[in-house]
């Protein structure tokens, strides 16, 4: 099988995964025991008033009539109108998606900057202090709560020692640049603001490390082991004996291997980050996805709750399959079946 | 094994150095701190128990005009603005949304703060009302500008309380109770609007409405040229201004930031006093506790009464209380057996120890009430017969037949503080040999029940839509508006006839009689064991002036607030 009819085939088993998560988010979202409508009206409003929007939303329909309303709405791109904002779920994840892809974006690069070279260190001084050092910096990455080290981290350099600066994605003052693609700097950058694209930099810096650096964590363990099994096999021992230096068998020859199942958690780890960090965006004033799809769950925001689920599953099953693909360019023993 | 123990002091020391800074009360900063030193403040806030007339300022003496961190000319305000869902003036209901338009828009009657208790003129110099009380005539201010430099007539008006009534969204009710049809209001010439009610009503609760929001004055020419599809401009109007208030709506970035720009075309001389609003969305307390204590932002709204206590004493940094008209309840469905009885009512009245909740769980960011027309309101009714008293509250329950008590559920949101109360109120009420159930649903679960009348207790709160007893008066009062009278089976007549009498009586004082009454006679007999009224805390920078906060959510005005 080649590489086109494989992902064709990837592309349509994805069709099938994608409606059934909408079948489940739509009876779940739809049989729990709460009232969207008077969660949004609050609990003020008059009995009245809560069946007529009730009516105005469609929500008094049969739940199968509601369910054959939504997919043909979506067959039609239309995602629907979110009970909260008022406004298309589409427009919405337009407009919070952006930040989310930014700062997951910066926290992954952070996160590969701290996970392999830990990694490999670890896997190199095996058993010995730079490895157990690491190791321990890898276990106080996942298990440090988010909230807590972003308190910390923003208590410390930009209360006390204000080397960075306070919660959001840009100083007040600083004029946000024109949307073009959403994400901050690289809109700063393409109509030649760096003003705002230093700011936004500065302002990234902070969520993205605490982002990271919980994500190194699987990064420097799975580079570890991977780079240990592979150190002990017989082609590096080889390698070695036909006395090619460490640095070119560590690099040129293990590293490429063990990097197969890294990349694997690579994908899945930012997988998860673009679904939105609802902690850490929470801390740093951050209106990413995260914060959109709690709200809209928090409020019983079916269609918004029904998009933001959507997106987040489309994420993975596109992460999955970049990892699959990429799987055969790290290893060209793999083939597609 | 050497290795391993060395690692493991790093890592204490790592930790160590964490927990440090983490527990040092931060040391106040050279920036923000004023020119000379300042004296340690000899007054400290006023302690919850007794009651200040709101609202009440702890400030710290500084001797030289403090040197200002943010921009001067812009007002930076820090607070979760995450409800906010449309700044159209027809639409808008929450918290966020009505602070807003407040700002943009001006209404033919407002409220001056702190005075919750008489209108004064806006947009309307004046205005009379016919003898029978249904037809209300409004002399509108000439000179008046929109932010677009289109004068303000009395077509400006008459389209836009049309505009909501036809539009019937979420708030339109407010209006709509007393208007029901459009064409009741009406031009008679450019600058006189008559408006003809269904029924007559009290002349100060009808006044009191149209200080809410819904009532403000849209710029009809620049709506209309925004309308589509018949929605008179509604979706352009989520994020967009037409109004003539003290600023104009410059953008919304949701969950990021609201900018609001300085009307040029402002009526008031000399208002605004800044050129531009910035209020950040900043959803975790303790990231505004960080801002304001850096001087990085002027105003916070949104801080714990924990954090509060904390900012006490701290140099350059004020803090402004407000008694909210926003009262917290334990409802009592008559419906459930032994509810029923009112000795059973009265002995839980008995068993709460209201102070605990207020200073030991609130932290003193409420004051002891317990009428249900709030403080500051026409008509409040200051008793506050009801204290721990387990002996009485035993008395009467054998009087009713309970004298071993009885089971119950309460059901209360998952959220502080309505937790720890509800864990404090079980406590109470084991004392007097009652058994109680803790139920924790979501808000909007457990409301969907409680209006289906299906709880027995409840922990729930209860805000003023508008500044007029009324609204609290029926609601708590009159079963027929199926609101908390109906919710908890109270179906008593002669507290929904006094309600309704009270509603449609001219005479002020009248009316505020009629008012003590009624909330005495609910203190008695209603379904009620009213816990509190909430106190709103904010923080502001020493150098902001004419920060008034406001005792509801839609009448603060920002004009007048000034940096320096």
């Amino acid at each position: 099988m080649d590489l086109k009819t494989y992902i064709a085939r990837r592309l349509l088993l994805m069709v099938f995964v994608l409606f059934g998560i909408i079948v489940i988010t739509f009876i779940v979202s739809h049989v729990i025991p709460a009232d969207p409508i008077g969660a949004i009206l609050g609990p003020q409003a008059p009995p009245e008033l809560v069946e007529k929007v009730r009516r105005e939303w469609g929500f008094d329909k049969p739940l199968p009539e509601q369910f054959v309303d939504y997919i043909w709405n979506l067959l039609h791109g239309n995602l629907g109108k979110s009970i909260r904002t008022n406004k298309p779920v589409a427009e919405d994840l337009m407009r919070f998606f952006p930040a989310t892809i930014e700062l997951a974006t910066s926290a992954m690069i952070v996160a590969i900057l701290i996970g392999i070279p830990l990694g490999i260190i670890s896997a190199v001084k095996k058993d010995r202090w730079p490895d157990h050092i690491s190791r321990i910096f890898a276990l106080m990455g996942v298990s440090m709560p988010v909230f807590w080290l972003g308190l910390i981290l923003l208590f410390v350099l930009y209360y006390q020692l204000g080397i960075f600066p306070g919660p959001g994605r840009l100083d007040p003052g600083i004029e946000a640049p024109p949307r073009i693609t959403g994400l901050l700097t690289l809109d700063s950058l393409l109509t030649g603001n760096f003003e705002a694209f230093t700011n936004a930099v500065w302002h990234l810096i902070l969520p993205s490390f605490v982002l990271g650096y919980y994500a190194s964590a699987s990064i420097t363990r799975i580079t570890r082991s991977a780079l240990l099994e592979v150190m002990s096999q017989d082609f590096i021992r080889t390698a070695r004996a036909k006395g090619l230096p460490e640095r070119i068998v560590l690099f040129r020859h293990a590293l490429r291997n063990a990097l197969i199942p890294t990349t694997t958690v690579i994908g899945m780890t930012y997988g998860s980050l673009l679904e939105g960090a609802i902690l850490t965006e929470t801390i740093f004033a951050w209106p990413g996805l995260g914060r959109y799809s709690t709200g809209a769950y928090l409020s019983v925001d079916f269609l918004a709750v029904m998009g933001s689920t959507l997106l987040i599953a489309i994420i993975y099953s596109v992460a999955n399959l970049i990892v699959d693909i990429l799987y055969a360019f790290l290893d060209p023993r793999i083939r597609y079946a | 094994m050497k290795t391993s123990y060395i690692v493991g002091i790093v890592v204490i020391l790592i930790l160590a150095g964490l927990a440090f800074f983490m527990m040092s009360q931060p040391a106040p900063t050279t920036t923000s701190a004023p020119a000379t030193t300042p004296k340690p403040s000899p007054t400290a806030t006023a302690p919850a128990t007794t009651p200040k007339p709101a609202p009440t300022t702890t400030k710290t003496k500084t001797e030289t005009a403090p040197k200002i961190k943010t921009p001067k000319d812009i007002l930076i305000i820090a607070m979760d603005t995450s409800d906010a869902v449309s700044m159209d003036p027809a639409r808008a209901y929450e918290f966020t949304s009505c602070f807003v338009v407040n700002q943009l828009y001006d209404k033919l009657v407002d409220f001056e703060l702190p005075d919750l208790v008489n209108v004064k003129p806006e947009v309307a110099e004046k205005w009379e009302v016919s003898e029978d009380g249904k037809v209300w005539t409004f002399h509108i201010r000439k000179g008046i500008k929109f932010a677009s430099g289109n004068p303000l007539t009395a077509d400006d008006v008459v389209y836009s309380l049309q505009r909501v009534i036809k539009l019937k969204q979420t708030a339109s009710w407010v209006l709509t109770q007393f208007v029901s049809k459009p064409e009741q209001i009406e031009k008679v010439d450019d600058y006189t609007v008559k408006i003809t009610l269904d029924k007559p009503v009290a002349p100060s609760f009808f006044l009191a409405t149209l200080t809410f929001t819904t009532s403000s004055v849209v710029d009809k020419k620049v709506v209309e040229a925004h309308a589509k599809n018949g929605d008179m401009g509604s979706e352009w109007m989520t994020d967009h201004s037409a109004g003539s208030g003290p600023f104009v709506l410059e953008k919304w970035e949701r969950e990021a930031e609201i900018v609001l720009a300085a009307n040029p075309n402002y009526w008031k001389p000399g208002q605004p006093k800044v050129k531009k609003v910035i209020i950040k969305h900043v959803p975790e307390p303790t990231d505004q506790l960080l801002l304001i204590k850096k001087g990085d932002v002027d105003i916070v709204t949104d801080l714990t009464a924990e954090q509060i206590n904390q900012l006490k004493g701290e140099k350059g940094v004020n803090i402004v209380k407000v008694e909210r008209t926003h009262i917290v309840y334990m409802g009592m469905n008559v419906a459930v057996k032994p509810l029923d009885k009112e000795e059973v009512r009265d002995a839980i009245r008995y068993c709460i120890d209201y102070d605990a909740i207020i200073n030991d769980i609130l932290l003193g960011a409420a004051i002891k009430w317990q009428t249900v027309i709030p403080k500051g309101l026409l008509g409040a009714n200051p008793k506050t017969p009801y204290k721990k008293d387990v002996a009485k509250a035993k008395e009467l329950l054998a009087k009713a037949g309970y004298p071993n008590g009885f089971e119950i559920e309460l059901t209360t949101p998952p959220t502080y503080p309505q937790t720890d109360i509800a864990a404090k109120i079980q406590a109470d009420l084991a004392e007097c040999g009652i058994k109680v159930k803790i139920v924790q649903m979501t808000a909007s679960e457990m409301y969907e029940k409680y209006r289906k009348q299906g709880l027995q207790l409840v922990l729930a709160g209860w805000g003023s839509d508008y500044p007029d007893p009324d609204n609290n008066a029926k609601a708590f009062g009159d079963y027929r508006v199926k609101q908390l009278a109906w919710r908890n089976s109270w179906y008593d007549d002669y507290a929904a006839d006094l309600a309704e009498k009270a509603a449609l009586e001219f005479d002020k004082k009248k009316r505020e009689q009629m008012y003590l009454e009624l909330t005495d006679y609910i203190l008695d007999h209603g379904p009620y064991a009213i816990l509190y009224q909430t106190v709103a805390q904010h923080a502001t920078r020493d150098w902001v002036h004419g920060y008034i906060p406001d005792p509801t959510f839609f009448l603060l005005d920002l004009s007048k607030v000034s940096k320096g």
